[in-house]
């Protein structure tokens, strides 16, 4: 299976940044409204806060990037994802309603974007394949849709 | 093409009245029976408030009336609708799937019916006329009909069109229950589920009871009087029996009601269904839009061979999930005659299914014993007397580990067979050709057992009950995944299922 463009592991690691900040704003106002009622140690709930977004920023974002993955061939699309549940999709091209290509401004400042395919299903009735480099997901998005397109007429 | 339709019909002025009619209980008379709560003024004051009111709503209904138009075309069905506001809706006769006509007792007196124009696009009310005469939702279906057989240029690749361009023939009568077979199949439609419902209507009506049926005092009260000085343990049972004498036949009324004189019809590309006791209703399946089939059974009445058919379809049905019923209460030979109609539908073959993974026990036993375990440690931690509860665990243990039994697979050839459930036992049948997804899945438990949960999306299944096998071993389902896959290709070009656009 093909691993994601390392654009997306600067992208999970920016967001999972962003979330560490405002968790630690958050942990850190509590701690001062706590602080303030009742005698309690310094660094109570902000230090724990600390080492969870430690391993938020740097060490879970590889992790899932890794967990990612995926295959095309002429009959199918193959998405491979997650760490600790792994589930391995696969989409019958013949299947797509239809596909989406979207990009985040942070995405687009690393260069990938997202190829969301539409089915009729209700499970999966939308696969969302991040972190690959744009011209990758037009290619793909050409393909898949020159294969509906033969499919239909 | 695109001339401009006028929206000159309206639905029949009596639909005034029975609109009155049906929202009376709540509205007519609930608002004066409150006033008369508060106030306790006299009977006459009460009628007039009550006539005040029932002008008022037939104002309002005419109002409603008059602002509803709509016109058919050739191409489409236009409904204009809003008293202040107007709002113009076309539906083109290529987007209608089924044409439903419903007839509700009152309706039926007048001569009237409830047509619902079905879009599949998950709107539930998106084109409603209620009511028109039976002539007129006649004339309406004939005239999508009569499209869809004309207008084939561009309609030919959609399934549901041709299915509703088939001339109204006079079907072949697949499966009817007759009332002997209702009243059986109402017997196990025995819930404790319906008492509650009971409640509620009394709940609506309390104020015309002469009684608070919620005043705790008078139900001890009735109690200690008939049962001199304790709650016996035969009071007890009374109790339970009314209960469930109660829930029998709250089952029955229900089931008569809707399911009198079912009949299943096959009328080449649909399927037709009529059932009803008060209301009366119609729908039509079409048999490309069929996307799998669900047997369905409980262990008491599958031991006594009668088993329910449902067909799962695109779109979603009058009740919101894509489930339609087929057969509720059938035997083994009468849903084998149904699913050959359905085209390429069987049962699973005589060598039975496979159980999947011994180890599916352990998963089953954690699942349901754990969280039990940690509520009574907790419950314990409060009340003492919690730990007793801990003696119900190995019971838990035992269902759970009879979870294998009941879940079994196969794959033969372009079908797919799961069954499951102990109490409620399912039985998907999956014509591979109709997959849109295939998944693989392996929680941090699964990868420790080298399990996995195979799941297969269709069109239209709903979210909590899709088919799915849970705790084959990994290789076997990455094995089934692939066959299923080549097995999609291999038969789904031959034939064109409705999502293939």
């Amino acid at each position: 299976m093909t691993p994601l463009d390392l654009g997306q592991l600067w992208v999970m690691r920016i967001h999972a940044a962003i979330f560490a900040l405002l968790l630690l704003l958050a942990g850190a106002g509590a701690e001062a409204v706590l602080r303030g009622n009742i005698d309690l140690p310094r660094g109570v709930i902000v230090l724990p806060l600390l080492i969870a977004c430690i391993w938020l920023v740097f060490i879970a974002p590889a992790r899932r990037f890794s967990g990612w993955g995926y295959a095309m061939d002429a009959e199918e699309l193959q998405v491979r994802r997650g760490r600790l549940t792994r589930v391995h999709t696969m989409v019958p091209l013949d299947r797509v309603q239809h596909l989406d290509i979207a990009q985040g401004p942070l995405e687009r400042s690393f260069g990938v974007s997202r190829l969301i395919v539409h089915t009729a299903g209700t499970l999966h009735s939308q696969v969302v394949l991040p972190g690959l480099a744009r011209p990758t997901a037009e290619a793909m998005r050409d393909e898949i849709r020159a294969r509906i397109k033969r499919d239909s007429v | 093409m695109s001339e401009e339709i006028i929206a000159d019909r309206r639905v029949h002025p009596g639909s005034i009245i029975l609109r009155l009619v049906k929202e009376a209980p709540s509205v007519v008379f609930g608002l004066p029976a409150a006033f008369a709560f508060f106030s306790g003024s006299g009977v006459w004051r009460i009628l007039m408030v009550a006539g005040a009111i029932c002008a008022l709503v037939i104002f309002l209904n005419w109002l409603a009336w008059r602002s509803f138009r709509y016109g058919v075309g050739e191409r489409e069905i236009v409904i204009e609708s809003g008293i202040l506001s107007r709002n113009r809706r076309s539906i083109p006769f290529d987007r209608v799937q089924d044409v439903d006509i419903e007839r509700g007792p009152l309706a039926r007196a007048f001569g009237l019916a409830k047509v619902r124009i079905e879009t599949g696009a998950g709107g539930k009310d998106e084109g409603v006329l209620d009511s028109i005469t039976v002539a007129e939702a006649d004339r309406l279906r004939g005239a999508v009909r009569a499209w869809h057989a004309h207008g084939v240029s561009e309609a030919a690749a959609l399934p549901e069109a041709t299915a509703l361009a088939a001339p109204a023939q006079e079907g072949r009568l697949l499966f009817s229950m007759d009332l002997p077979r209702v009243l059986l199949f109402g017997l196990f439609s025995f819930s404790l589920v319906y008492i509650a419902s009971l409640f509620a209507l009394l709940q609506t009506f309390d104020q015309a009871l002469p009684f608070d049926i919620y005043d705790p005092a008078r139900w001890i009260g009735l109690v200690e009087h008939n049962l001199p000085g304790r709650l016996t343990a035969a009071a007890i049972g009374f109790l339970l029996f009314v209960a469930v004498l109660l829930g029998v036949i709250a089952g029955l009324v229900r089931t008569v009601a809707r399911d009198y004189g079912y009949r299943l019809m096959s009328e080449g590309v649909r399927f037709r269904r009529e059932r009803g006791l008060f209301t009366r209703t119609e729908a039509v399946i079409a048999k490309a839009r069929v996307q799998l089939a669900m047997v369905a059974t409980g262990p008491i009445r599958g031991r006594f061979g009668w088993s329910g058919l449902l067909f799962q379809t695109l779109g979603a049905a009058s009740d919101g999930s894509g489930m339609q019923a087929a057969a509720p209460f059938a035997r083994r030979e009468e849903i084998e005659t149904i699913l050959a109609d359905a085209g390429t539908l069987r049962l699973p073959p005589p060598p039975e299914l496979q159980m999947v993974s011994s180890r599916h026990i352990v998963r089953a036993v954690a699942a349901s014993v754990l969280p039990a375990l940690v509520a009574i440690v907790v419950g314990a931690i409060v009340f003492r007397p919690a730990l007793f509860l801990l003696a119900l665990l190995p019971a838990l243990a035992m269902g759970a580990a009879l979870q294998r039994r009941f879940h079994r697979y196969a794959l033969d050839g372009e079908l797919l067979f799961i069954a499951r459930g102990v109490w409620r036992r399912r039985l998907w049948i999956v014509p591979v050709a109709n997959a849109q997804a295939i998944s693989v899945a392996r929680s941090w438990l699964q990868r420790r057992l080298g399990l996995a949960t195979l799941s297969v999306d269709t069109a239209g299944a709903p979210l909590a009950r899709g088919a799915r096998i849970v705790d084959v071993r990994h290789g076997i389902a990455e094995a089934l995944a692939a066959e299923i896959a080549a097995g999609r290709r291999l038969y789904s070009s031959g034939r064109k299922s409705g999502t293939d656009r």
